[in-house]
């Protein structure tokens, strides 16, 4: 194409753009809400991969149970336990396993600072804070290997707890008694968003090094043990395998779904991430209808120019202009139409998401806000955004420029 | 140079049958000056419009140039339009968006010509009718003979060796009338060949051979 004849355009454009006033308005509208719907839809699969990541990244954990079969000449109802060497024996045995951590925890007396409460505590390894997404506040860190080898008294604890104990003052290098034994705290939760817990959420809780925790809970059995796989996808696979091998070891059925339980986050994940990625689609078609709307508005506008330029086009064409120069113009000018409104709603949503990000979530009461506070506007977003926009473009601009093109330059001319 | 054989237009509309033309031969020679005339309903204008490319013979042949017109596709048509033919129509036709400069410098743009090539061609086109003055004004804001001139502008803006005139002062007084007269003739003059319809004996008087059009026949 000539690039002067766009110019053109847009100059024959400029000169009728009032009458597309309303159109671009629908335009406007129908963008921000497009824009507006996928970026809240995102943003809530985003946060909820993050409130579920506050348990932890690709976590199964394995508890003890109860036999529900007759296993070897055994009776059923044997309570089945486990202990902290099951944890290396896992690990052991099963290659697929990245990280294995014992987790043992009971309710406690906790006294600091003059101030006295009950909280859960729990014992367990330094390799934990990965698994469990436990990030420590600035000044602080969390259980080493070192801490956890030599068996040392110190705390980790969470932000609510740090509050209830401390205030204001920072915890770190003070004591805390925990069932009158003194342990020294190295660090405090940094806050964070969790929507899946056991015990309640990590800002109330406290973690010690695993036998340190063994001197003042003398049960030799843990509560459960944490199993990262080394891919997500091995999931399944890994919990066949330890059912079989705990099995083997404390002689029961390895069909028997009472003997030992799982909690396979992974599992979870996807079917949140499912929900959330169709809420995800939903709004998007909702975004999509409402901006067909506006392209509805441009074609009937397109038509109307159509008629009204007929002896135009008889002009141009009796001058010389090809079919294909009719049907650009119309075509850019569609597009003229199409960007002003889409560009400010474009702008638009872009602002309000910027904004709506600057609320505060409150972490304390982690609630609906921690959802909807965060819209997202992202590249895949922009990218469907654009999809959808130049398939709308094309449908409003076709039809009015080949009815246009079609015209018959005698009697164009002669229309009045 | 322009040759049409036999040249026959049927209108249809439903079940009426309308000959504009029949059986019309023509030879009109490079750098004519040739005038049309004829009742109204006599098939002047079909005539001009199957000359100027804009509409297509129902039987009979055009030759312009020795090319076969009714062999050549629409943008082929809009092609010869463009660059072999200007047309100069009774009631100016020009784009009431545009102003004098941009309507001269469609056809150009048409042509795909660059920017350098087309300024130069509409300043000089615009100081040739007078009217350079007037270059950024609607035709809205022009007199009659103010807009047949940008619109002879218009057509001689590719520079075409045929101008077809339908009518050309029909709209004007007579004073405008003389002035693009005078304009066609020079045009004529510099070996263009012009062919114009009219209803006035005295400007076909400046001609230099008259057609005389009845019932879609050329009168011998």
């Amino acid at each position: 194409m000539n690039p002067t004849l766009p110019l053109f355009f847009w100059s024959e454009y400029r000169k009728r753009r009032k009458k597309a006033a309303l159109i671009t308005f629908a335009l406007f509208w129908g963008t921000l809400s497009i824009l507006l719907l996928m970026a809240f839809g995102q943003g809530m699969s985003a946060q909820f991969r993050v409130a579920f990541s506050g348990l932890g990244d690709t976590l199964i954990m394995v508890y003890g149970g109860q036999t529900s079969l007759e296993f070897e000449g055994l009776p059923k109802g044997r309570p089945i336990s486990l202990y902290p060497e099951d944890v290396d024996f896992l690990k052991e045995r099963i290659p697929e396993i990245l990280r294995a951590v014992p987790e043992s925890y009971t309710f406690l007396q906790v006294s600091a600072n003059g101030r006295e409460i009950n909280r859960t505590v729990h014992g367990t390894t330094d390799e934990f804070s990965l698994m469990r997404t436990q990030v420590p506040r600035m000044g602080g860190r969390f259980l080493n290997a070192a801490d956890v080898a030599e068996g040392r008294k110190v705390a980790f604890i969470g932000w609510k707890v740090a509050a209830d104990l401390f205030g204001a003052e920072d915890p770190i290098g003070k004591p805390v008694v925990i069932n009158r034994v003194p342990f020294t705290v190295i660090g405090v939760l940094q806050k964070k968003i969790q929507d899946s817990m056991y015990n309640g959420p990590d800002a109330d809780q406290i973690y010690l090094p695993f036998y340190a925790y063994s001197q003042i809970d003398n049960r030799r059995r843990v509560n459960q043990i944490h199993i990262q796989p080394r891919e997500a996808g091995q999931s399944k696979l890994i919990e066949a395998r330890v059912r079989t091998l705990l099995g083997r070891k404390y002689r029961f059925d390895p069909d028997d779904r009472y003997a030992t339980s799982f909690w396979n986050t992974i599992e979870d994940a996807k079917q949140g991430l499912a929900i959330f990625k169709g809420i995800e689609i939903f709004l998007g078609i909702i975004g999509a209808l409402t901006l067909l709307i506006g392209a509805v508005g441009v074609t009937n506008l397109m038509y109307a120019v159509a008629k009204e330029r007929t002896k135009e086009i008889g002009i141009k064409l009796a001058i010389g202009a090809r079919r294909r120069v009719i049907v650009q113009q119309f075509f850019l000018e569609t597009l003229f139409v199409f960007a002003k409104g889409t560009f400010w709603g474009f702008v638009t949503a872009f602002n309000i998401v910027y904004l709506i990000r600057l609320a505060p979530i409150n972490y304390d009461s982690f609630g609906i806000e921690a959802y909807l506070l965060r819209p997202v506007f992202s590249l895949q977003i922009f990218a469907a955004y654009m999809v959808i926009l130049a398939v709308l473009v094309f449908l409003s601009g076709i039809f009015p420029a080949l009815r246009a093109s079609r015209s018959n330059p005698i009697e164009s001319l002669r229309y009045e | 140079m322009i040759e049409l054989q036999g040249i026959t237009k049927v209108y249809r509309t439903g079940s009426q049958v309308l000959e504009a033309l029949r059986s019309v031969s023509l030879t009109i020679a490079r750098g004519e000056f040739i005038s049309i005339m004829g009742p109204s309903g006599s098939g002047k204008s079909t005539l001009m419009n199957i000359v100027g490319c804009l509409d297509t013979p129902t039987a009979g042949e055009y030759l312009l140039d020795g090319v076969n017109v009714a062999g050549l596709t629409f943008d082929q048509l809009a092609a010869v339009r463009n660059r072999k033919i200007g047309f100069v129509f009774q009631n100016f036709n020009l784009l009431p968006y545009a102003t004098a400069w941009e309507n001269i410098e469609l056809p150009m743009l048409f042509d795909g010509k660059n920017g350098r090539k087309r300024r130069e061609r509409v300043t000089e086109l615009l100081n040739a009718v007078g009217l350079y003055d007037w270059r950024d004004h609607r035709p809205s804001e022009l007199s009659g003979g103010q807009q047949q001139r940008i619109a002879l502008a218009r057509a001689l803006a590719n520079d075409p060796p045929i101008l077809l005139a339908d009518e050309p002062t029909g709209n004007l007084d007579s004073r405008s009338g003389e002035e693009i007269m005078a304009i066609l003739t020079e045009l004529w003059r510099d070996g263009r060949t012009i062919v114009m319809v009219t209803h006035n004996d005295h400007i076909a008087a400046l001609s230099e051979r008259t057609i005389r059009l009845f019932d879609g026949q050329v009168l011998p």
